[in-house]
């Protein structure tokens, strides 16, 4: 309802790092910093594409994924990604966050495009946190994929000779 | 515009010469003096080049094949038929239908078929692929056609980092304690490696380019690191066959280009500084290195002249050694190739590098003594790759929507991609190099942070931010640093300045008004540029 959100007075930005912040709505096109607002501008042109213009510098920008109220924004090539929440929202997250149980299984995926040459554990078989698991070929290098925890391996879906996009399942461990 | 007569003619393009860009300095340029009267004009009798490689390295030959008004030939392949190496030659052959699961710059057969179908007369390989490719090299000679690089036997006995070691021992050049051959098994490497103590390295015998090595640091990591090594190698190189070595803490990687020519003539261009390394992969050279003096450069130097020399060495090499942090060096190989790095010793020397191989395998005799040879000024190379530093530098392939490098005078930028090219996960993840020039070394790097501010490349991640960070680190500009300064003296790999992080976070508040609370003002008033709605940012948004 219209009337509903001309109430909301704030927006927050929360990082995947946990960093909050806040913005006043209606928002700014300006950035306090200390005692001074700064100008922030929004620009694009045909030899830099997007960019932002802040303190007279550039800085590339693209929106590189979205999807609800979560954002991956590229910024001077590095990536962010945030979650906007209004007070109410945050307030909910904070509910269901503190009643979400602890999590069961660690879910390995495909870091980069490439080719298993490698898969060093078995269905069944106990992992230490730091043991490989994997050997993914990824242009000309070879990487060990490293069990992030200590756990049984639950499935494995990885099989060597097999090429891999990014975010392919590989394996499931059991914490 | 002639058509090229041959089998299968339609499958030539004849495309315009397009014009020169960057000109490479020529011999004649600053930092290298001769005599004119004692110049010999020798009769080019190199015509036509086959590239038998893509990218970068491919683009850079060309550039000085035309500067010698020598004409080229470059190979199309379906995974990349718009690359812009393509545009750089005279003749293009068109091998985008070839059903082969070799692909084509690993196809001996093929690439020499191709050279001769299209009446090339000389082979340059590049680097990767079959540049130390022994088997290729004599197959262009058997071919009569040019290989415009080493002798097949001075590939081979380099190459087999085993006999390498052999010849670097005869030829009294220092080297890591190790084992004298090849060795069998997991059991071997562990005896010798009590023998000589841990930490070891095991290295693949045909290796290169920092593949089928493993460091083991205690005996319990033996067994895993040698199955992987050789796994690696025999992947890399059809070779399983390791050896083991002592393995040098956090040395410093100095390597010396050298020259020869085939009348037994070889000197050394100065070093180049690559210490600055990921899993053995460079991210980052120098010329020269601030961790030599004058005396240690030609002791180095002079060891390296005599180890080509071992070997009848002809054409551009490099010779790759070791330095502990009491100066003491080690031989670890020999590069049978011309070098990624290799812009960085031309802009120091005033050479190009390329010339000279090309007029080596001309069979023409060297211009420069050693005393000829003064390195002038300071160079920084930059390997932009298509790779995510916030992902543990993992390949990031993908379209290059936009490139633009800095055009300043103190820029060089090698590169074999343009706005629109793809990176594709079948080759290396090179964008381009960035090479940038100072007086010194203090005035090289503030150069080079300049510049690294005026890269802009989108549409895919990109090492930028691990080189604004570097430039700004203490021991980078103290010159302190090791092979092991990315793994050991960095927490994260890429600068962000303050404030960066909440502009991004502005942006994503905005976009969510925009979609969701339907605020008109974002529309803003800009003065110059587009208007525009942040939405439209990126035609296609992916979904998480």
């Amino acid at each position: 309802m219209a009337n509903d959100k001309l109430q909301i007075k704030k927006l927050y930005a929360l990082s995947s790092e946990n960093r909050k912040f806040s913005f006043s709505l209606p928002l700014k096109h300006t950035i306090r910093i200390g005692k001074r607002e700064y100008d922030v501008k929004l620009k694009a042109d045909e030899k830099y594409g997007t960019y932002i213009l802040w303190k007279n510098r550039k800085y590339p920008v693209e929106i590189v994924r979205s999807s609800q109220n979560k954002y991956e924004i590229l910024f001077n090539d590095i990536s962010y990604i945030f979650t906007v929440e209004t007070p109410f929202s945050l307030k909910r997250k904070k509910v269901l966050n503190s009643n979400r149980g602890k999590i069961e299984k660690e879910i390995i995926k495909a870091p980069m495009p490439g080719k298993i040459i490698d898969v060093l554990v078995r269905e069944g078989a106990t992992v230490l946190r730091g043991e490989p698991l994997v050997i993914l070929e990824a242009m000309k290098m070879q990487n060990e994929i490293i069990s992030p925890v200590n756990g049984t391996i639950e499935k494995v879906t990885a099989k060597p000779n097999t090429n891999v996009m990014k975010d392919d399942l590989l394996i499931e461990i059991k914490l | 515009m002639n058509e090229v007569k041959g089998g299968r003619g339609a499958k030539h393009l004849r495309v315009r010469t397009p014009p020169l860009e960057l000109v490479p300095q020529s011999g004649r340029g600053r930092g290298v003096k001769h005599n004119e009267k004692l110049m010999i004009i020798d009769v080019m009798k190199i015509k036509r080049i086959l590239i038998a490689n893509r990218g970068e390295i491919a683009v850079r030959i060309m550039k000085t094949a035309h500067l010698m008004k020598i004409e080229t030939v470059a190979v199309k392949t379906a995974v990349e038929p718009k690359a812009m190496y393509l545009s750089s030659a005279d003749v293009i052959y068109d091998n985008s239908d070839d059903a082969s699961e070799i692909p084509v710059f690993l196809n001996i057969e093929k690439l020499i078929a191709i050279a001769l179908e299209t009446h090339a007369n000389a082979i340059h390989p590049g680097y990767g692929f079959l540049a130390e490719n022994a088997y290729f090299a004599q197959k262009c000679i058997d071919n009569k056609l040019i290989f415009i690089g080493p002798s097949p036997d001075a590939i081979y006995k380099m190459g087999n980092k085993t006999i390498a070691r052999k010849i670097a021992l005869a030829s009294g050049i220092p080297m890591a304690m190790g084992s004298e051959g090849n060795i069998a098994n997991e059991v071997e490497a562990a005896t010798i490696a009590e023998k000589i103590g841990y930490p070891v390295i095991i290295k693949a015998a045909s290796g290169g380019g920092g593949r089928g090595m493993r460091i083991v640091r205690k005996a319990e990591e033996m067994e895993k690191m040698f199955i992987i090594a050789s796994k690696e190698a025999e992947k890399a190189f059809n070779d399983p066959s390791v050896f083991v070595e002592k393995y040098i803490e956090n040395p410093k990687h100095i390597e010396f280009q050298i020259l020869g020519d085939t009348k037994g003539n070889v000197i050394h261009l100065g070093e180049r500084e690559c210490s600055i390394q990921r899993k053995h992969q460079k991210l980052l050279e120098e010329a020269p290195s601030c961790a030599l003096d004058e005396k240690l450069r030609k002791k180095m130097g002079d060891m390296a002249v005599q180890i080509a020399k071992a070997v009848d060495y002809h054409s551009a090499g490099t010779v790759e050694f070791l330095l502990d942090s009491e100066k003491n060096f080690y031989f670890m190989e020999m590069n049978t190739r011309i070098q990624v790095e290799h812009p960085v010793t031309e802009i120091v020397t005033g050479l190009d590098l390329i010339e000279q191989q090309i007029r080596i395998a001309n069979g023409e005799e060297l211009k420069y003594k050693q005393s000829d040879i003064k390195l002038k000024g300071w160079a920084i190379e930059c390997r932009i790759n298509a790779e995510d530093v916030q992902a543990g530098f993992a390949p990031d392939p993908g379209k290059i929507e936009s490139l633009n490098m800095p055009t300043d005078q103190y820029v060089r930028v090698d590169t074999g991609v343009q706005s629109g090219s793809s990176i594709v996960a079948s080759y290396d993840s090179m964008i381009a190099k960035l090479i940038v020039k100072g007086k010194d070394r203090k005035d090289a790097i503030k150069n080079c942070k300049m510049a690294l501010d005026k890269v802009w490349i989108k549409g895919t991640k990109t090492t930028l931010p691990f080189f604004r960070l570097l430039v700004r680190h203490q021991k980078f500009q103290d010159g302190t640093f090791t092979t092991s300064f990315i793994e050991k003296d960095l927490e994260k790999y890429y600068f962000n300045s303050e404030y960066e992080e909440m502009l991004a976070a502005w942006l994503a508040t905005k976009l969510f008004i925009e979609e969701n609370l339907n605020d008109d003002s974002i529309n803003v008033n800009f003065e110059h540029g587009k208007v525009m709605s942040p939405w439209l940012l990126n035609k296609r948004i992916n979904q998480f």
